[in-house]
């Protein structure tokens, strides 16, 4: 087995989600592996597109599902070539990586995602696995966008906003760009769409603490905020849990490029991660 | 351990034996540095010497190589391993392979390493400090395991370790150049090792640096010493045990792409940056330091991450010491 090789790939689709951020359906060329492959939410895989290069990118389906889908924000180069490709190429795909959130140690339990951004694309991931399977006690979404425009998957989460309760998940709301979609929602749905940050929409809301885990995915200054909200709130440093991003080229702890910490502990974020607690944070320089 | 002493006389016979083996790549002289080059003949080496600039990963973890060539639109495995052997290495390279391995082997295996490492015959050599060296207090000045013979210098020849299975079989077939070890030997050998243990210079205090440096997080002495550093990477590229490499896609010609690895310094701009120009390690204070915590990374199944070669300190153009640099912090919290 080489761990570099990557697997063909189809892609079923492509589907504009915003106007940075696209959706791909893929589906390996060979059936096999369609069955076999199977992951956890949290964990990523690497595209492989030859000739151009390779790039780490979340699943933001659920292994309830298939086929498996990314969400690819065009970043850079090779994003943005990614984003030309049309439904009925073929690109490379290894992985599933890295360690993925612990869900069989959450049943049973409140789950607080609170997703910032692209953030979204990794908890996509758990929420569905969390609403298929059922094993939760109640879900919370906690989504922090720029605009209405940004907002990921906007089908999916307008719909659990207005009919989450029957299947125990709520779903909040904050915008910082002003626009009539935005006041339409807020007016029908003050209670959960607020104009702000991702952390006041923990206003007003009561969590039973001593049986919930959050699981937060954003850009890195949103860390510290949200944090702060949850420590505030007694929750366990290692009940936090957030997905990190870190350069990566290999994805499988040879090529050094995601190497966090110091002579004490070192840590490689495509392995021992993507997914860590905040205590590992503080145990971890350089982690967040 | 098995063993044997190979008499000064049969040296150049030893040497040719193992020509059966594949190449033989060994410590040459050029200008004032040594390297690891081909050789045909034993006298080409200059078993006399200290370190050479490159250690001997560049045979397992190669400057630049071929991971794949695009034909027909998908990636087929590039390698091309033949035998070899490593002749002349030092005990401190021998436990900086004993690193890689640790990184390269295990799951999931590299295999492009892995091939290297089984298509390599390592002879050890035994060899004396310089005002460099530090291995000593890194307890990497002796190997005890990592090579497949190991030779210790006497006055009429050479003390041979036996370290392999594939060791053994290279004395068993040449019998008649080895000779059953003597008292006079043993004495030898013993002598020749007391003395070269008295006589490192430098020493590294060892005890509690990982944590005596993590809690020396902001001192001031990384700020003074990143001023020094001309970030020029040298530092990685000699070390033996540090492996950071960069991938990319090239086209040979408009229609065969290859995908290459090369080495890769995180004392380079670009080795925390992702997408959106957000970098993990900004300035030159946190590479540098980072370099540093990496290098003195303990693992208690394994120790640090430096062999304490003293290479770093030999082709640093700005001269910085990498002891130096560790007692000064040390020093800068006490
Ligand atoms: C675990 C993980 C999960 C991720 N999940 C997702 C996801 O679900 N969706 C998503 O959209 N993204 C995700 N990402 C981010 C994604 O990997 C990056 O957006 C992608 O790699 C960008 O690649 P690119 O080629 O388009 O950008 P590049 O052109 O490679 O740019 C990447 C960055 O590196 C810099 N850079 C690149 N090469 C060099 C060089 N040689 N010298 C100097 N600077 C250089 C660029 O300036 C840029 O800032 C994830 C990342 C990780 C680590
Ligand atoms: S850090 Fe310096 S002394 Fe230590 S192994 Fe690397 S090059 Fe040798
Ligand atoms: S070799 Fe010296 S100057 Fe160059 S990066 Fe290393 S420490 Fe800095
Ligand atoms: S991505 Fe290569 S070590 Fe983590």
């Amino acid at each position: 087995m080489n761990p570099y090789e990557s697997h063909p790939a189809r892609i079923l689709e492509v589907k504009d989600l915003t106007p940075r951020e696209k959706l791909f359906t893929l589906r390996f060329l060979d059936e096999k592996l369609n069955e076999e492959f199977t992951f956890r939410p949290g964990q990523f895989v690497i595209v492989d597109v030859p000739g151009f290069g390779e790039f780490p990118i979340s699943l933001c389906s659920s292994p309830t599902r298939s086929p498996i889908q990314l969400c690819i924000r065009k970043a850079g180069r090779m994003t943005k070539f990614i984003h030309g490709m049309k439904e009925g190429s073929v690109v490379g795909i290894r992985g599933p990586y890295g360690n993925g959130f612990p869900m069989e140690d959450m049943e049973g339990s409140n789950l607080i995602l609170v997703a910032g951004g692209l953030g979204m694309a990794p908890l996509r991931s758990v929420l569905w696995y969390a609403l298929d399977t059922g094993r939760y006690e109640h879900v919370w979404l906690f989504y922090g966008t720029k605009a209405y425009e940004d907002i990921l998957f906007r089908d999916e989460v307008l719909h659990l906003l207005k009919h989450g309760s029957a299947m125990n998940c709520t779903v909040k709301l904050a915008y910082e760009i002003e626009s009539p979609s935005c006041i339409y929602l807020e007016q029908g749905f003050s209670d959960r769409v607020c104009r702000g940050v991702v952390t006041d929409l923990f206003r007003g809301e009561n969590f039973d603490i001593e049986n919930s885990y959050a699981l937060i995915c954003g850009p890195p200054i949103m860390y510290r905020f949200v944090i702060r909200e949850l420590l505030n709130r007694k929750l366990s440093p290692g009940r936090i849990y957030m997905t990190l991003e870190r350069r990566m080229r290999c994805g499988v702890g040879k090529c050094g490029h995601c190497v966090v910490g110091t002579s004490v502990s070192m840590k490689y974020i495509c392995q021992d991660g993507p997914v860590f607690t905040y205590w590992d944070a503080l145990s971890t320089r350089g982690l967040i | 351990m098995r063993y044997v002493k190979l008499p000064s006389g049969n040296f150049e016979d030893f040497f040719n034996s193992l020509r059966g083996i594949g190449q033989i790549y060994g410590p040459v002289k050029e200008g004032k540095t040594h390297h690891f080059r081909r050789v045909e003949e034993a006298g080409e080496m200059d078993l006399k010497y200290t370190r050479t600039m490159l250690p001997p990963k560049k045979f397992f973890v190669r400057p630049r190589e071929r991971l794949f060539s695009l034909e027909d639109g998908w990636w087929r495995k590039e390698g091309d391993e033949n035998p070899f052997v490593l002749f002349g290495v030092h005990s401190c390279d021998v436990h900086a392979l004993k690193i890689l391995d640790r990184v390269y082997l295990s799951e999931p295996v590299d295999p492009y390493y892995a091939e290297r490492r089984k298509s390599a015959f390592i002879v050890g050599i035994s060899c004396l400090p310089d005002e460099l060296c530090f291995c000593k207090s890194l307890g990497t000045h002796f190997a005890m395991d990592g090579f497949d013979l190991f030779l210790h210098e006497l006055p009429d020849g050479w003390l041979v370790r036996i370290g392999s299975v594939r060791g053994h079989e290279v004395v068993w077939e040449n019998a008649r150049l080895f000779d059953e070890v003597s008292d006079e030997d043993i004495a030898n050998f013993k002598a020749f090792e007391e003395r070269r243990a008295e006589a490192f210079k430098r020493e590294l205090r060892s005890e509690g640096l990982a944590d005596t440096l993590d809690l020396a997080y902001n001192s001031p002495v990384w700020k003074e010493y990143a001023e020094k550093c001309l970030a020029c990477g040298n530092c990685n590229l000699v070390c033996p045990t540090c492996r950071c490499y960069e991938v990319c896609d090239r086209w040979v010609d408009a229609y065969r792409a290859v995908r290459e690895r090369r080495y890769d310094s995180c004392f380079m701009e670009s080795h925390g940056l992702v997408a959106g120009g957000h970098n993990f390690r900004p300035t030159r204070l946190d590479r540098f330091r980072h370099r540093y915590y990496c290098k003195s990374y303990f693992d208690p199944s394994a120790g640090f991450n430096c062999v304490g070669c003293g290479r770093c300190d030999e082709f640093c153009p700005a001269g910085i010491e990498h002891v130096k640099v560790l007692d000064e912090i040390r020093g800068s919290l006490e």
